[in-house]
């Protein structure tokens, strides 16, 4: 028994390092590499910088448009995520307190079908539409994460607010509020948790998205955000890689901060919305 | 519908008001685009010209022995089913490991989660260095002579290689909510087996996999239709190449619609994709139901 237990947690261990180096050896050679420049690069790959360069880093922000491509990302996401914010909760509150009205309960229906939608049959008419609207650019592609985002949001939320008794809006109604009041003084509060989750798991769709960046704003680099800058570096830059390498470092700071400060709420949140969907 | 004996009900129309900008924006982006592109399929648009025609299922029936497109979706079913299983055994193997830690649990778990923070195609163009430059060094170095270039390039490992970097970032996800799946199992049934005399194989059989079904359920749905619908990796990595040996449906799919001309041909694939979608999507809610000791 005794041995059998021992073994097993050898073994355990063995494959835990192993997960470990695996998840993290890809980040500490981008790391390392984003510190040397080309020749040393070329000469030892897996060893520590000789020296910490950062000419690959001042070559990046001088010569490409960095701060253009990063002012885009973070513009399209925080300013989706604005409009999310407001919007997803107050139509899902709509929904949920009105789901014997045949009209609302339409509704939640016609937005879950998203949900067995996959995005490549929309995403051939989606340009053509967007072309014709003369919408190829940021703004656009703000409009489209909006009402993308609805289908998680409504299904998420509508669930969570028909879960809230409703005995505190009915003391509400009695005091003189009405459905706005209410929603704006009593819901909102109610429902923090629930739009902290679809804030994370949206601003994280919105910022390391590739799929609609390309198909929208591709065509001038005035427009691209980090991803797409990534994708596009890559035949510009193949041979100097650890270029590429820093100019993933950077698109990825943001992230590990925040990761490092919210990983508890993170991983419950995006967990939380994969299992419910 | 907002008069009521002829005065406006201020909070229905507050509630309506509510839902309208949801209705339109939904239904102009979405919902449209869905019905122009069943229709799209149903012509022999290029994507391009003023004028197509309308010729009803012809697109559907020339897929039907279209080689490239077969070809396409037998990859893209080999994708996905090799994702399921790569990503389902490691996720369920490294959850049990952490789940049987005492230190460091939450530490751990978060090393594991933080590749589903990144860009996909960040991931897959970091990965596509490490072929390049790292795996030729350890091949020579080795002597293997099929690692002596990155696996990226050779007909025969471009595939293969996509879906491990792809299982990379996937794994993260599903590890996390198998740990959250063992928590839920009552300590005390492990104790009970344990003075039974049953072995750790038989407490996994018996115990832990019924307890872990509805959690398994969720992986494996989640795994397998972001399989099937890849897309940034193949197309950061490999563009469906070489000689055709990753191109996945949704990548053909791209290349028909916006490179090739065959606009309308792209679409009836597509809406083949998402019949096999949706028919997943209504089994996982039909299954979702039973099956388990538990349901949430």
């Amino acid at each position: 028994m005794i041995k059998e237990k021992t073994i097993w947690k050898l073994l355990g261990k063995m494959v835990m390092i192993f997960g470990i180096v695996l998840t993290l050896g890809p980040m500490y050679i981008m790391i390392i590499t984003a510190f040397k420049p080309l020749p040393e690069a070329a000469k030892s790959f897996f060893a520590l910088p000789s020296a910490f360069y950062i000419g690959n880093f001042v070559e990046l922000f001088s010569r490409n448009k960095f701060w253009n491509y990063a002012a885009n990302s973070l513009m399209i996401s925080t300013i989706s995520m604005t409009i999310v914010v407001f919007f997803v909760p107050t139509v899902s509150y709509a929904i949920a307190r009105n789901f014997n009205n045949r009209y609302y309960r339409f509704l939640y229906y016609y937005i879950l079908l998203g949900l067995f939608v996959p995005f490549q049959i929309i995403m051939l008419p989606l340009v053509k539409q967007m072309t014709k609207l003369n919408l190829l650019n940021r703004q656009g592609l703000i409009l489209l994460y909006v009402s993308f985002s609805l289908i998680r949001g409504v299904f998420l939320f509508v669930g969570y607010i028909r879960a809230i008794p409703r005995d505190i809006e009915e003391a509400a109604y009695i005091d003189g509020c009405n459905v706005f009041s209410t929603y704006t003084r009593i819901i909102v509060h109610l429902i923090k948790p629930m739009i902290a989750t679809l804030m994370i798991i949206d601003i994280l769709w919105f910022w390391n998205d590739f799929m609609l960046p390309l198909l929208l704003l591709n065509k001038s680099s005035d427009y691209w955000t980090l991803p797409l800058f990534q994708y596009n570096f890559k035949t510009q830059y193949s041979f100097n890689y650890p270029m590429s390498f820093t100019a993933y470092f950077m698109s990825m700071v943001p992230i590990v901060i925040i990761y490092c400060f919210l990983q508890k709420y993170i991983i419950t949140g995006i967990s939380a919305g994969a299992v419910k969907s | 519908m907002f008069y009521l004996k002829g005065k406006i009900d201020t909070n229905k129309l507050i509630y309506f008001m509510f839902s309208l900008p949801a209705l339109l924006l939904y239904s102009f982006f979405y919902i449209y685009s869905v019905i122009c592109g069943i229709y799209y399929s149903m012509t022999d648009w290029n994507g391009i010209d003023i004028s197509y025609n309308i010729i009803g299922l012809d697109n559907f029936r020339r897929l039907l022995t279209d080689e490239r497109f077969w070809n396409s979706l037998s990859i893209t079913v080999y994708y996905a089913a090799a994702l399921v299983v790569i990503v389902i055994s490691a996720a369920l193997a490294m959850a049990l490991i952490l789940d049987s830690l005492v230190r460091f649990k939450t530490f751990f778990k978060s090393i594991f989660f933080f590749p589903a923070m990144l860009s996909s195609v960040t991931v897959a163009l970091i990965w596509d260095q490490l072929f390049f430059r790292a795996i030729p060094v350890i091949g020579k170095g080795l002597g293997i002579g099929l690692l002596s270039q990155s696996p990226l390039a050779s007909t025969k490992t471009a595939l293969n290689a996509v879906i491990l970097v792809n299982s990379w970032q996937a794994i993260a996800l599903p590890i996390v909510i198998f740990v959250a799946g063992l928590q839920t199992i009552p300590k005390e049934i492990y104790e009970a087996s344990s003075i039974d005399g049953a072995n750790s194989f038989q407490r996994f059989r018996y115990i832990t996999l019924p307890y872990l079904i509805p959690t398994l359920t969720v992986n494996f749905v989640l795994t397998l239709k972001s399989g099937l619908t890849v897309f940034d990796y193949v197309y950061a990595m490999t563009n469906g190449g070489p000689a055709k040996a990753t191109e996945i449906i949704s990548v053909l799919i791209y290349k028909h619609g916006f490179q090739e001309m065959r606009f309308a041909l792209a679409n009836a694939e597509a809406v083949i994709l998402f019949i096999i979608i949706a028919t997943l999507s209504y089994i996982q809610i039909k299954i979702s139901g039973k099956g388990g000791v538990i349901s949430e």
